[in-house]
């Protein structure tokens, strides 16, 4: 990982020109200066050039960046603003620490034991007492006050048993433990009869605790698609959550915890449903483990390389087939359902993917309707959107506007952060819009009753 | 640094949360798209025309400089506080205040940023033209106060031809209202005019009334290719000789052309001199007669491709190539100084290949690319600012550029203004008597000189 201070150059780059002004969510709120990524960039520089300390000015601008990645694609000198913010906030905790609420979280969620956690599992059989249900939406608001939580807030049900938990009763994953990596020769037999792509399927927090309907949609559609899927119990947290705080040495750590429980099976593909897990995976592994001996950087090579976000795994590798997962063409005089599409940060400009998505949703059978603005942040931020509520469901506050607009019945995206998001912000607007993932669309095409209208 | 006293009565003015006096907070608002930077004293956020009177009348009785300021993205220091004082950020005053789609007028407040403003008013079938390439994030206020243009000055002129009528708050104070809401108005001297392009040193605007324009009916788009840039600018020539005005008429040389990836892979001919970036808009039927008859005149002057873009995507390909130029230049060297030249369109092959002689004379790195239908080139020296004797040869290139410009009947600034980038070369232009003339008006309206000082005359 470089420092900040081996950014300089990156940072001389900015012009100062303000193209970023034009695309910056949280300067779209906040409209100054210091705001923009020009400003956090200039903040930088200054610092570097000893004129500011790590003031608390300097550490609330750094803090407050989505890491939407916009003003980098927007930049005429590709100036990498993201990974700037990023150096400085590993520079703020390494030299100041984490706040609370930041250590609270990484402490006992992110960086626990594989993604089963005791106090996860302990805080989903409390959430009944400290939450209450809002009927009409997937949703829960808190009963009375609580740490880290906005009053406002609707906040995702965790599941009543965690993705991985669930798949390991079921025995999901039996393939996976027939063929250990370390078999290097694996039973001829057996590899006959898996000849299918092996998918190893990396779930994240997210999914694993909060939408565990996402990873059962992937499960499913993946099968579907002719793959075998792997689901290694070991996994982690991506780390990224952990990066963006600027705990860079406790994201090493998940990395390699990661990389560890990968490396037992042999596997075609590794792929994931969540956006920004995707981009980590595939690039900030490499990133972050950079400055490690040869030996590891190779190892974090052939698994990145493996990495594909499900989406494109679906379209460019396993090339699922219109006739395989359109509902409408079994159903006799339906109507298409309507779906807008939201480009999450990490997909779009992260891993340069747009265009599978869309097609996903055409081969599911509904119709897309584009949103004015669809690559426009969704606010979230990661941690930002715990530290910085208010902030966050500012910049939402035009998502879910352009959503609504639409008339869409369903805004599908591909990252299930963007849909947590998504739903706290449609609900606050009132709008019933339907926020799902895009392989849900495909898996309920798969399983849902066929009724004759939509 | 402030005194207690002056930081407190200007909170007592705009309110505690808008201002600020922190390191952070004024290191954002030191510098501009110069890349030079000033550190201002304090930065404030006012919310109307009385505000920013309080705010003047304060300054010329404590003796602190005022500078406004839009979005910082001007390229020639107009909002750089080069000598300290108050920044008065004009950010939160970004109201569109009234769409008259009657009377075909609009009124706004100066922090509105440019293309939000036009895209509402396309809503209405309505058109704003001036369209500077900064048109995303920079602010009304900024183009009125550089009298900003663009690709489309050509047929549609630049922001002077737009401005009806300015609220403006003087140096001393006074809150004026100049021009009118009609086409019409000759009463009294035309003081809009004076104000806009007068790069906020003569007063700072807080109102603007701009003339709209309805929304043209069409627009078709295409490329001509051609090997010898003397056939380009013939081309040109004959469109305009023709009788037809294009909307765009963008050139762009071979140094531009050849750090654009796009281009290639477009399957353009690679042995090229000069592009040409045509547009024509108006109503449909006239639009594709003339868009034919310029494809003719550019084969008659020995265009080896023109293309016509089809449909939308083709569109966006085609601007595309212009559009990566300017930052497709930091591939030829790390920094780019950029001037806005302006000739009589006759005059553009003589200005390239001059400019081009005085770069290999200097032995400099060269591209130009710009507003052909206006005779605006923007002659780009590409340096690496850490070689000293480079950037030393680069500003004798640059006042030989000049001295070439002016000899073929130009100007030196087309859109960007003076400031502090182009203030030591303003006398090459404007005799002494001119600039005496233009320094009494400023000594008039703010005889304490407290309004964005140091700025365009240089000392003498």
């Amino acid at each position: 990982m470089r420092t900040l201070k081996q950014f300089t150059d990156e940072i001389n780059k900015c012009v100062l020109c303000g193209t970023c002004r034009s695309v910056c969510p949280t300067f779209g709120v906040v409209n100054r200066e210091p705001a923009s990524a020009r400003g956090k960039v200039a903040l930088c520089g200054a610092f570097l050039n000893k004129e500011i300390g790590l003031s608390d000015g300097f550490i609330k601008q750094m803090n407050e960046c989505v890491q939407c990645m916009a003003c980098r694609t927007a930049c005429p000198n590709d100036v990498n603003v993201p990974d700037i913010i990023l150096a400085a906030r590993a520079k703020i905790a390494k030299e100041k620490g984490l706040p609370f609420a930041k250590s609270f979280i990484l402490k006992n969620i992110l960086d626990s034991e594989r993604l089963m956690p005791t106090a996860m599992k302990f805080a989903s059989k409390l959430q009944g007492l400290l939450f209450k249900g809002v009927p009409e939406e997937s949703g829960l608001h808190r009963r009375f006050s609580l740490p880290l939580i906005d009053e406002r807030r609707l906040v995702p049900p965790l599941a009543d048993r965690f993705f991985l938990e669930e798949q390991r009763a079921r025995g999901k994953g039996e393939i996976a433990s027939a063929l250990p990596r370390n078999d290097i020769t694996p039973n001829p037999e057996l590899r006959t009869l898996n000849s299918k792509p092996r998918v190893g399927f990396f779930a994240g927090c997210l999914i694993n605790y909060m939408l565990p309907n996402i990873g059962e949609a992937s499960l499913k559609v993946l099968e579907k698609a002719g793959a075998s899927v792997i689901i290694p119990y070991d996994q982690h947290c991506c780390g990224m959550p952990a990066l963006g705080m600027g705990d860079v040495e406790t994201a090493k750590s998940l990395v390699i915890k990661n990389l560890e429980a990968f490396e037992q099976y042999d596997m075609d593909y590794i792929t994931t449903a969540c956006a920004t897990c995707g981009d980590g995976l595939k690039r900030r592994f490499k990133e972050l483990l950079s400055d490690e001996g040869e030996d590891v950087r190779k190892r974090v090579e052939r698994f990145a390389g493996k990495v594909r976000d499900i989406t494109e795994l679906l379209v460019n590798e396993l090339r699922i087939q219109n006739s395989e997962f359109n509902r409408k063409s079994k159903i006799v005089n339906s109507k298409s359902e309507i779906v807008t599409y939201h480009d999450p940060c990490h997909l779009r400009r992260g891993q340069g993917i747009a265009d599978v998505p869309r097609e996903i949703i055409e081969i599911s059978g509904a119709k897309l309707k584009e949103m004015s603005h669809p690559c426009r942040c969704c606010g979230l931020g990661g941690t930002f959107n715990i530290t910085n509520y208010d902030f966050s469901m500012a910049i939402n506050r035009d998502k879910a506007e352009d959503i609504k607009n639409t008339g869409a019945d369903i805004v599908a995206t591909a990252c299930p952060g963007c849909i947590i998001q998504m739903k706290d912000g449609l609900h606050q607007l009132g709008a019933d819009t339907k926020v799902v993932h895009v392989v849900e669309l495909l898996a309920s095409h798969l399983t849902s009753p066929l009724r004759g209208e939509d | 640094m402030f005194s207690k006293s002056i930081i407190k009565e200007l909170t007592h003015i705009v309110g505690k949360d808008n201002i600020r006096i922190d390191k952070e907070d004024l290191i954002c608002y030191s510098y501009d798209a110069t890349n030079q930077k000033f550190l201002p004293d304090a930065v404030v956020f006012p919310q109307n025309a009385s505000e920013i009177s309080l705010i003047l009348r304060m300054a010329n009785n404590e003796g602190f400089s005022v500078v406004p300021r839009g979005a910082g993205s001007g390229f020639s220091g107009g909002s750089l506080p080069v000598e300290g004082g108050v920044v008065v950020s004009l950010e939160r005053m970004n109201k569109i205040l009234r769409i008259d789609t009657d009377n075909l007028i609009a009124e706004v407040e100066p922090g509105v940023v440019t293309g939000e403003f036009q895209w509402a008013v396309e809503d209405l079938g309505l058109f704003y033209p001036p369209d500077p390439s900064s048109l995303k994030f920079c602010t009304i206020g900024g183009n009125v106060a550089e009298c900003a243009g663009g690709p489309r000055a050509v047929k549609y002129g630049v922001t002077k031809d737009y401005v009806l009528g300015l609220e403006i708050v003087l140096p001393t104070g006074e809150i004026i209202n100049t021009g009118a809401q009609t086409l019409k108005g000759v009463v009294g001297y035309d003081l809009t005019r004076l104000m806009v392009g007068s790069e906020g040193t003569l007063g700072i605007v807080t109102k603007i009334i701009l003339k709209l324009l309805p929304l043209p009916e069409a627009t078709k788009t295409m490329l001509a290719v051609f090997s010898d840039m003397r056939d380009a600018a013939a081309a040109v020539s004959r469109i305009i000789s023709s009788k037809i005005i294009p909307s765009t008429l963008e050139f762009m040389d071979k140094n531009s052309i050849s750090c654009v990836d796009d281009y290639v892979s477009m399957g353009l001919p690679a042995d090229v001199e000069a592009l040409l970036l045509i547009e024509v808009d108006g109503v449909k039927e006239l639009v594709e007669n003339q868009a034919e008859t310029i494809k003719k005149i550019c084969l008659d002057n020995r265009a080896k491709e023109v293309r016509i873009a089809g449909d939308k995507k083709e569109v966006k390909k085609l601007w595309q190539i212009r559009r990566a130029i300017s930052p497709a230049l930091a591939k030829l060297k790390p920094n780019k100084i950029n001037e806005d030249i302006v000739v009589p369109r006759s005059k553009i092959p003589d200005a390239i290949i001059g400019v081009r002689e005085i770069a290999k004379k200097y032995n400099l790195t060269n591209a130009n690319f710009g507003h052909a239908g206006d005779g605006n080139i923007h002659v780009n020296i590409m340096i690496d600012k850490s070689d000293k004797a480079e950037s030393e040869r680069a500003e004798k290139a640059v006042k030989e550029i000049f001295e070439l410009i002016l000899g073929l009947g130009g100007t030196i600034s087309g859109e960007h203004g003076i400031g502090i980038s182009k203030m030591p070369y303003i006398g090459m232009e404007l005799s002494q008597s001119a600039i005496d003339a233009m320094k009494k008006i400023k000594q008039v309206l703010d005889p304490k000189g407290v309004l964005n000082p140091g700025k365009i005359f240089p000392r003498s």
